[in-house]
């Protein structure tokens, strides 16, 4: 009953599914790495990060390909439709991530060779742990097809932003007491960014989960009202 | 490239292909075996059919001709014992024996003088077929003014005059011995004076029955069994049809059903004597029809066609793809509407083939007939349904029991035009099967 | 309800191992879920059961068909769809031992209704069927029948009029109109069926009954059919049983799908074949029976 009739079906959306994990590990282990490398001024670490870059963006293509393989092949409907779909758009998703993570790294290496930013080290190391666990938890929820634990990855990226909005204002006030910082805090700032966006994608990879497992497009809704459709069913 | 394959395969393991190439050749020849099996049968099929036909046609092809011997006929008067010869009554009661008579001593120059023996007068005078009286009879009466006049007529031969003149030109052979020497030799002298021909037996298709075989003709026969045909063929093919379409169509499914099926499947075996002692005791015991006539034939092989009919009409009706029934019904027709404008007319040519297959089968059906009294010797050609009549069957039954060696040739010219009648109605039914098929 | 029920059953075979679903445990029995009623329906069926001999074929089936829309049933082999179909215009009366309880409206009326006539049904609920049949006569015999049956004309000249108007609309006319009296079983698979489309559009029924109608086609002459089909409900209810899914998402506007003889679900095509509401028609939508 739960397999396909077809098993290659079932063994093509199998494979589709653990490369989306594979490539998530690999870009989840990028933004650790990148913002490891910002806080603790590793420039190989950095460096490396950018190296693993070129992974990512063939296994995107890859990904795309595949997808693409099964919608002209075997004509998913209902679920299997949504799962080629959001897979598609997870994919992008990641792939921006990734790009993050690579922007991150420059910022670290920008930071090494100029030397070190008065502040704003600490809300990198907070807002960094948050967001990494974020797509720890949304590619867990994706391996489970758990709606409720993407959820909370949507509910965790509110968090995210607060965090960063105050993060705004600390660092503002570095550049205000040092102007020749300037430069330097602004790396951080940059960096800040990038990790805020990668919460954006991980909230938007929950939405696609959340579409994938209950079939409504919740995309551009606030939390609140996604939590009130998953209540309802 | 071979070489290298036969090499490997026998250092290795036979491969696939080595045990089919090695079966290949007698799968063939178990092939062609089985073709010539099918040839055998269809040529041994066709050499009974043709020792059939040349038996018949050799045997049966000189019925068609009848021998005539001239005479020089003087209608004398006073030995016709006539004296107006325009007077029906005096025709019919003429003499014409004495005149006959008269023309073949005096044919004989030398015998008019010398006083014959009873005997040999009797067998010169058998020579002439008896109903030779008829022919001089019509001469007369055509031509009055031929009264006490010498006229040359050919007059019918006796049949065994017929088949001796036949045996000549056969070596003898067939010649069945019943003329005595001095019977010959008058006969030879005939054939010597260029007095003896043979003509086209028109007697054979315009006569009925008789004793002797110059005489008889199947015209009774053939018109008995037309008239039969024509019974059978206005009630059964109606009934059959009807009671088809009905039991296919409408009848609910139900024991009842069943039980008439099971029952039309079984009369459809039944021996056909029985339909015949059926008839006797129902139409002629109950009804209280007179014997012989093609009326109760016709009846009695209506009962026994039939089955054949209702059989063969259901199977073309259910023949007929229940799809075009849907197409129709899917329209709103009504079932009737259904029935006659789709079902019918496709089954149709099923249906005519059915039937005339039982019709053939009709035809040359002697065993009922024979229950009702149709076996009887009938001299004259029925004029319609109700009077007494033979069959073509019955006709070729009853020759082949007579002794003379003539009846044996009409018996043979009788199974070829009940086989030719046959033939005919096969022939009308492809053809019509192909035109109502054309049709659609 | 925990989230993670419904999808991770059908979709992640190590979710749950094993066991196959029962059933009556899943939804048999119920209501059908989704929108099977219809403020304007053209057609009603309520609580219809259907039974041949002891056999019970449909159970409690209730569904309203709009005017102008294309319903399509959709369902697993023996499911009763067909047999649903067939009901709508009392095909299954020519079927001896089929028994029909409940009630099918048209137009509010009862077709099952004693004093109901199927012939003048038959004219307004028109059927095609899944083989081709046309008629073994002329392509103008074919589609003139039905007027003719009916005594929709009294001259030729309107008969012409309604069989080139009915083989216009079946998209037909200029591939036959130089041959309409040559046989209609001449014509390619697809042309016969379009043959037998413009037979029955030629009553101008109100209603067409289509019947797994190009599963003896090929793809071309399924799209022409699925083209004509949409020109068609422009002027006709239409309902189609096809087991093409694929071909239900293309043509239909609602689709319902049939269960061992209960309706699961009515949904709009579009929430059907994107995020169907029963487990039932996912796991038939998604290929995920045996």
């Amino acid at each position: 009953m739960e397999r396909h009739i077809s098993q290659r079906f079932d063994s093509d959306l199998e494979a589709l599914k653990s490369q989306v994990l594979e490539m998530g590990g690999i870009v989840e282990q990028q933004i650790i790495d990148s913002v490891k490398a910002i806080e603790s001024v590793n420039r190989p670490l950095a460096e490396h990060v950018l190296e693993v870059e070129n992974d990512v963006d063939r296994r995107e293509v890859l990904l795309d390909e595949n997808c693409t393989m099964i919608l002209a092949c075997r004509q998913p409907a209902a679920s299997d439709l949504r799962m080629v779909l959001s897979v598609t758009k997870m994919t992008r998703d990641l792939e921006r991530m990734g790009d993050e993570a690579q922007k991150i790294a420059q910022m670290a290496i920008a930071l090494s060779d100029d030397g070190a930013a008065p502040g704003g080290y600490e809300e990198i190391r907070h807002m960094g742990a948050l967001v990494q666990k974020m797509v720890n938890s949304v590619l867990d929820a994706f391996a489970r097809f758990d709606a409720d634990k993407a959820l909370d990855v949507a509910r965790a990226d509110t968090q995210v932003d607060r965090e960063y909005k105050s993060a705004m204002r600390e660092i503002v006030t570095y550049m205000m007491e040092d102007p020749r910082s300037i430069g330097r805090v602004m790396n951080i700032l940059w960096a800040l960014r990038s990790i805020e966006r990668i919460g954006d994608h991980a909230r938007n990879i929950a939405e696609h989960i959340i579409y994938l497992v209950k079939g409504y497009d919740v995309r551009h809704t606030s939390v609140h009202e996604i939590e009130k459709r998953l209540n309802k069913s | 490239m071979s070489k290298v394959s036969v090499k490997s395969s026998a250092s290795k393991r036979l491969t696939t292909m080595d045990l089919v190439n090695r079966n290949l050749a007698k799968r063939k020849r178990a092939e062609r075996r089985f073709r010539f099996y099918g040839i055998g049968a269809i040529l041994f099929g066709f050499a009974c059919l043709l020792i059939l036909f040349s038996d018949i046609i050799g045997k049966g092809h000189g019925a068609f001709f009848q021998t005539q011997i001239q005479l020089q006929v003087r209608f004398n008067a006073q030995q016709l014992q006539i004296t107006d010869p325009t007077s029906k009554t005096q025709l019919d009661n003429a003499n014409y024996d004495a005149v006959i008579e008269n023309a073949l001593l005096r044919d004989n120059g030398a015998l008019l003088d010398a006083e014959l023996p009873a005997l040999e007068k009797r067998q010169l005078l058998s020579l002439v077929s008896t109903g030779a009286v008829y022919s001089l009879k019509t001469v007369l009466k055509n031509a009055p003014e031929t009264l006490n006049q010498t006229v040359s007529i050919w007059l019918t031969a006796d049949d065994d005059v017929d088949n001796y003149v036949k045996s000549i030109g056969r070596d003898g052979q067939g010649f069945s011995g019943r003329l005595s020497l001095q019977q010959q030799k008058w006969v030879e002298r005939w054939v010597e004076n260029g007095q003896v021909r043979q003509t086209f037996n028109t007697t054979f298709f315009t006569e009925g029955d008789s004793r002797e075989p110059e005489q008889a003709g199947i015209r009774s026969a053939l018109m008995g069994s037309l008239y039969m045909l024509l019974v059978t063929i206005g009630l059964s093919f109606p009934i059959g049809i009807s009671a088809a379409v009905y039991l296919e169509e409408y009848a609910p499914r139900n024991r009842l059903t069943d039980f008439i099926e099971v029952n039309i499947n079984n009369l459809a075996a039944v021996p056909s004597i029985i339909f015949g002692l059926l008839g006797l005791a129902i139409f002629i015991g109950f009804f209280d029809m007179p014997r012989s006539i093609p009326l109760v034939g016709g009846l009695v092989l209506t009962l026994m066609t039939l089955p054949t009919i209702i059989i063969s009409s259901r199977a073309a009706i259910k023949a007929v793809p229940s799809s075009i029934r849907d197409a129709a019904f899917g329209l709103g027709a009504s079932k009737m509407q259904v029935v006659l404008h789709h079902v019918v007319p496709l089954a149709m040519p099923g249906m005519l083939t059915g039937a005339i297959i039982g019709f053939a089968q009709a035809l040359g059906e002697t065993a009922p007939l024979l229950m009702i009294g149709m076996v009887a010797f009938i001299v004259d050609v029925p004029a319609d349904l109700l009077d007494p009549s033979s069959a073509l069957p019955v006709q070729i039954f009853l020759w082949a029991d007579s002794p003379e060696r003539a009846f044996i040739e009409r018996t043979s010219a009788a199974i070829m035009v009940l086989l030719a009648f046959l033939i005919t109605m096969n022939g009308l039914a492809v053809w019509l099967r192909h035109r109502l098929g054309r049709g659609q | 309800m925990n989230s993670n029920s419904g999808y991770n059953r059908l979709f992640d075979p190590m979710a749950e191992t094993g066991q196959p679903l029962d059933f009556a445990q899943h939804g048999l029995g119920q209501r059908t879920v989704g929108n099977p009623f219809s403020e304007k329906a053209k057609m009603s069926v309520r609580n219809l059961n259907v039974y041949y001999d002891d056999k019970q074929a449909i159970h409690d089936v209730s569904l309203d068909i709009n005017r102008n829309e294309v319903m399509a049933m959709i369902g697993p082999s023996g499911c009763g769809k067909s047999t649903f179909l067939r009901c709508l215009n009392r095909m299954n009366d020519t079927i001896d031992n089929c028994k029909v309880e409940g009630e099918v409206t048209l137009d509010e009326k009862n077709i099952y209704h004693r004093k109901q006539d199927v012939v003048p049904l038959r004219a307004r609920v028109g059927i095609v069927f899944q083989k081709p049949n046309p008629f073994p006569k002329s392509i103008y015999e074919n589609v003139a029948y039905g007027p003719k049956i009916h005594g929709l004309v009294s001259r030729r000249a309107q008969l012409d009029e309604i069989v080139e108007d009915s083989l216009r609309k079946a998209s037909l006319w200029d591939e036959v109109k130089d041959r309409l009296f040559s046989p209609g079983t001449d014509l390619s698979g697809g042309q016969q069926q379009r043959l037998c489309i413009a037979r029955t559009i030629a009553v101008s029924p109100e209603v067409i009954l289509m019947d797994e109608p190009c599963s003896a086609l090929d793809p071309i002459a399924t799209a022409r059919i699925e083209e004509l089909m949409a020109e068609l409900s422009q002027n006709f209810t239409i309902a189609i049983v096809t087991h093409s899914m694929q071909q239900a998402a293309r043509v239909s506007t609602r689709t319902a799908y049939f269960h061992m003889g209960r309706l699961i679900e009515v949904n709009d095509t579009r929430r059907v074949f994107t995020n169907p509401e029963h487990e039932l028609t996912e796991a038939y939508i998604t290929g995920r029976f045996g």
